[in-house]
């Protein structure tokens, strides 16, 4: 029995006569890579807001390994070590490619912010270090180039990345990547594949939505596949490929209407 | 018995007007997500024209009110359509609610410029003789309100609810580019709401005109009471708008009637803090919920205003330079508008870290410096402490009044706010007036003594100058730093992306209130050098004006930049010192400046120039042949 990441039990979410979530259940094992797959308004993102609680919950129950996350604020689930990307490329604009790096650091900052506002000598020792690892990062992701640009000047799938870059700076144990590879070219997607992967081997649990199938297929070990709320299937992509409901969502009927 | 009726019939009456005011706010926040500031100040723009045109022009009564209300609508619609509306599709929120501000400072300037800052009251419409029906007596004017407001009312239900028109502008709320897509002209309907809001503002100024007397800058109180009726009510709701304008108005009549004003102004927004923690969509809204996404927002955009290197170095060294020759230049009236202008600053910093890099409008700020400013005058006057000491007890007392209102106010976001800090800002402006025995009331606190700090008085402008450039060098070092560091990169992150900052666990509530602490805590303190500089502190000096003020030197000088301020400061302060004739038109200047700032030099005159001189260096430098490194610092 593997040990369980991330747990969802029986969630359920209602805005207004619209059934958001329905009943959905599934477990994340720990160093998996688990894709959620389905239609424009299957509910994927809401799911995502819904375990970080952007949105409360009508029903149902997350928990982050022995932890359950009820209704704990956003910065605290962050700080448990679950972190999460947005569906469009959220980069803080006004600050640099680097600085942006650095902001999703900032849960890994030991040092009081009255110390480091004075740039005291433990501080100023953390910021160095800091800086030496995000442009460690940015050379690992081919962006070092951008590193003094301002992160919104950046083109989309460069911003994507960076998106990925700055959740991997919080020292996450678990990954929520919303949509990674919206946007990007297919030889950017390839590499992303090739950075989840990586991400998965360094031990962090990833789950991760996308519509992408051929990056679906090629870095998941498990995949769920949401149609109007409902979890439909679920199991290897191998299993998924051959699953006629999954199908059916995808081809069978009209896709749904508003956005996810 | 009978007082108690009189009064209850006071507060409808009152609340009669609110109602219709809140109906303004709701009509336009409904097609535009945005609350209008300015709102209030049409009602007073309609009765001084109305005013006019009856005493000056001898017009009658009824061709006067007419023309009053076709000019202020008039007037209304040009405005909305060439700053309003224009702004929806280029500003945030935020920015917007400031653009209000703006918007609202500046018709309160016209009306300066036009009209004097004395106070006016129209002539009932139909005599003074009250009618008594069952032992109470109403004036007749009372019946017009209350015909006005029901016929208000319902022809704009009517408008709202039965026809296709009303249709068209709920559409645009709830969903402007699917609005678009069904061949709905938006920017009209955004115009046509602000417009009618104005209309709306025009009637309720006219029918109040005759019972309340009304001055220049009244309408920010009609904008106060207007936009609580409608918070308390509910933003969205119309029932909400008229429901929330009578419980505020019967609220605040029964508390003046029973106890005092004060205690009324004290209690409604005690009100307003309740029901906003209590049903923060106020008492009436609906209860569905609603997806945070569903209205598509415009992010904040801004580009990167900063010099780096050793040429920002040099020009620092430069300017500091300056600075300090510049008192042994200029004249003596000079120099006290320059002394000014370093006070006023060190606020303004702390409102630039407060609404430049962390987002949070604040209305009241001015508040923190009535606080500061008196308390400190308080006892350094009365009670023999030292100057020091008074700036300390001062700061504490401010620091405690921001931690109170940040830890009330916490959960709320944007426009409420914006307007806790608004009503905030009222209630020390009228507790400056009405606790006449400790601060000299209306006419001031007078004899307060220079500051000292041991035994070294700073008794002349001089020595406050330097006084002051001390502290600001010390303060822009210590925050430059600041901005630089992990707490900077939080506290921007809120700014631009509240939601992505949560996630990557930035603690929100706690920054935010840390800010807003130290942003009171430096107004406080400015507000303290104020009177010590003066030797006296009227509520006036440090009042809501102030606020409105100090927002316009933050967005003329630049947001967000730290030292763009200073330059709004000065410009705002030294202009009217240096050309007298321009004293009058100061407010309308302040107003307009802004609304073009945010039009034309979004990052302020400061980041407008910083933008410059980065592109001729990087043109410089590929002329050198150095261009393709160059070009990736340049800015958007």
């Amino acid at each position: 029995m593997t040990e369980i990441a991330l747990a969802v039990r029986e969630m359920t979410k209602r805005f207004g006569g619209l059934v958001a979530t329905d009943n959905v259940s599934f477990d994340v094992p720990v160093g998996s890579v688990t894709a959620l797959i389905g239609p424009n308004g299957a509910g994927k993102t809401t799911l995502f807001n819904l375990i970080t609680n952007v949105y409360r919950t009508d029903r149902g129950e997350v928990r982050f390994g022995e932890v359950s996350l009820g209704a704990m604020q956003p910065a605290r689930i962050a700080a448990l070590g679950l972190v999460r990307t947005f569906q469009a490329a959220r980069v803080f604009p006004g600050m640099t490619t680097l600085e942006n790096v650095l902001a999703g650091a900032h849960l890994t900052l030991r040092s009081h912010p009255l110390r480091q506002m004075l740039w005291l000598k433990g501080a100023r020792q953390e910021e160095r270090v800091l800086i030496a690892k995000g442009e460690a990062m940015l050379e690992l992701f081919g962006l070092r180039a951008f590193r003094d640009v301002a992160a919104t000047d950046l083109p989309m799938g460069a911003q994507k990345l960076l998106d990925v870059i700055r959740a991997l700076m919080a020292r996450p144990r678990m990954l929520l990547l919303d949509e990674p590879a919206a946007g990007l070219n297919d030889s950017e997607t390839a590499e992303l594949g090739a950075a989840l992967r990586a991400i998965r081997d360094s031990g962090i649990t990833v789950m991760v939505v996308e519509h992408n199938m051929s990056l679906v297929m090629g870095v998941a070990d498990q995949v769920l596949v949401l149609d109007a709320g409902r979890l439909v299937a679920s199991g290897t992509p191998d299993e998924i490929r051959q699953n006629t409901e999954v199908i059916q969502a995808y081809i069978g009927q009209d896709t749904e209407s508003g956005p996810c | 018995m009978d007082t108690a009726i009189q009064i209850l019939l006071g507060g409808v009456l009152q609340g009669a007007i609110f109602a219709m005011l809140a109906l303004g706010f709701s009509l336009v926040y409904r097609v535009t997500g945005i609350v209008n500031l300015a709102q209030g100040a049409f009602c007073v723009v309609a009765a001084l024209a109305m005013y006019s045109l009856e005493s000056v022009f001898g017009w009658a009564p009824l061709p006067a009110a007419a023309g009053a209300l076709a000019g202020t609508t008039l007037f209304g619609a040009l405005l909305g359509a060439t700053t309003f509306v224009p702004a929806l599709s280029l500003l945030p929120n935020s920015s917007m609610l400031m653009l209000t501000v703006g918007l609202l400072t500046l018709i309160e300037g016209a009306i300066l410029a036009v009209w004097g800052s004395q106070p006016y009251a129209l002539p009932p419409f139909s005599g003074e003789a009250p009618v008594v029906i069952a032992g109470v007596r109403i004036v007749p004017q009372g019946f017009w309100i209350i015909g006005t407001a029901v016929v208000v009312i319902v022809t704009l239900w009517l408008v709202l609810a039965r026809t296709t028109l009303g249709k068209a502008l709920r559409a645009c709320s709830d969903n402007p580019a699917a609005a678009r897509l069904m061949g709905i002209d938006v920017e009209r309907m955004r115009l046509l709401s602000f417009t009618m809001a104005s209309l709306v503002g025009a009637i309720g100024g006219i029918m109040v005109a005759p019972v309340t007397s009304l001055e220049f800058d009244t309408g920010r109180f009609f904008t106060n009471s207007g936009f609580m009726a409608v918070a308390i009510g509910g933003m969205g709701s119309y029932i909400g708008a008229i429901g929330g304008g009578l419980l505020l108005g019967v609220t605040e009549q029964v508390a003046a009637g029973y106890v005092s004003s004060l205690f009324s102004n004290a209690l409604t927004l005690g009100l307003l803090l309740i029901t906003l923690l209590w049903r923060p969509n106020g008492l009436f809204a609906s209860l569905g919920s609603r997806r945070s996404d569903a209205r598509e927002e415009l992010r904040v955009q801004r580009a990167i205003v900063r010099l780096s290197g050793p040429r920002a170095g040099l020009y620092a060294a430069l300017a500091l330079l300056g600075v300090l020759v510049l008192p042994y230049l200029v004249s003596s009236g000079v120099l006290s508008s320059l002394v000014i202008t370093g006070i006023l600053f060190i606020a303004v910093i702390g409102l630039d870290l407060l609404m430049g890099y962390t987002g949070q409008v604040s209305l009241g700020q001015a508040g923190f410096m009535a606080i500061g400013g008196y308390t400190s005058a308080v006892l350094a006057t009365n009670y023999d402490w030292s100057p020091l000491s008074g700036v300390v007890a001062g700061m504490a007392l401010s620091l405690v009044c921001a931690i109170v209102v940040s830890l009330v106010t916490m959960r709320l976001r944007g426009v409420y706010l914006a307007l806790a800090t608004l009503a905030f800002g009222l209630l020390v402006d009228s507790l400056a007036v009405g606790l006449t025995d400790t601060t000299g009331g209306p006419s001031g606190l007078v004899g307060i003594p220079s500051f000292s700090v041991g035994d070294y008085a700073f008794t002349t402008p001089r020595s406050m100058y330097y006084l002051v450039v001390g502290l600001i060098v010390a303060l822009l070092i210590f925050f430059q730093g600041g901005i630089k560091s992990g707490f900077g990169r939080a506290i921007q992150a809120i700014r631009t992306d509240h939601m992505a900052a949560a996630a990557f666990g930035v603690n929100v509530e706690r920054y935010k209130m840390a800010v807003f602490a130290v942003s009171a805590v430096l107004a406080s303190l400015a507000g303290s050098l104020y009177g010590f500089f003066f030797h006296f502190l009227s509520p006036e000096m440090v009042g809501t004006s102030r606020s409105f003020e100090m927002i316009a030197m933050l967005v003329i000088g630049g947001e967000g930049t730290l030292v763009g301020p200073l330059f709004g400061t000065a410009l705002l302060t030294l202009l009217p010192t240096i050309f007298q004739p321009f004293a009058v038109y100061k407010t309308a200047a302040e107003g307009l400046l802004m609304v073009l700032a945010f039009r034309f030099l979004p990052a302020g005159l400061f980041g407008t120039a910083v933008a410059w001189i980065t592109r001729q260096a990087v043109r410089r430098k590929s002329d050198a042949g150095l261009g393709a490194s160059g070009l990736k610092r340049s800015l958007p």
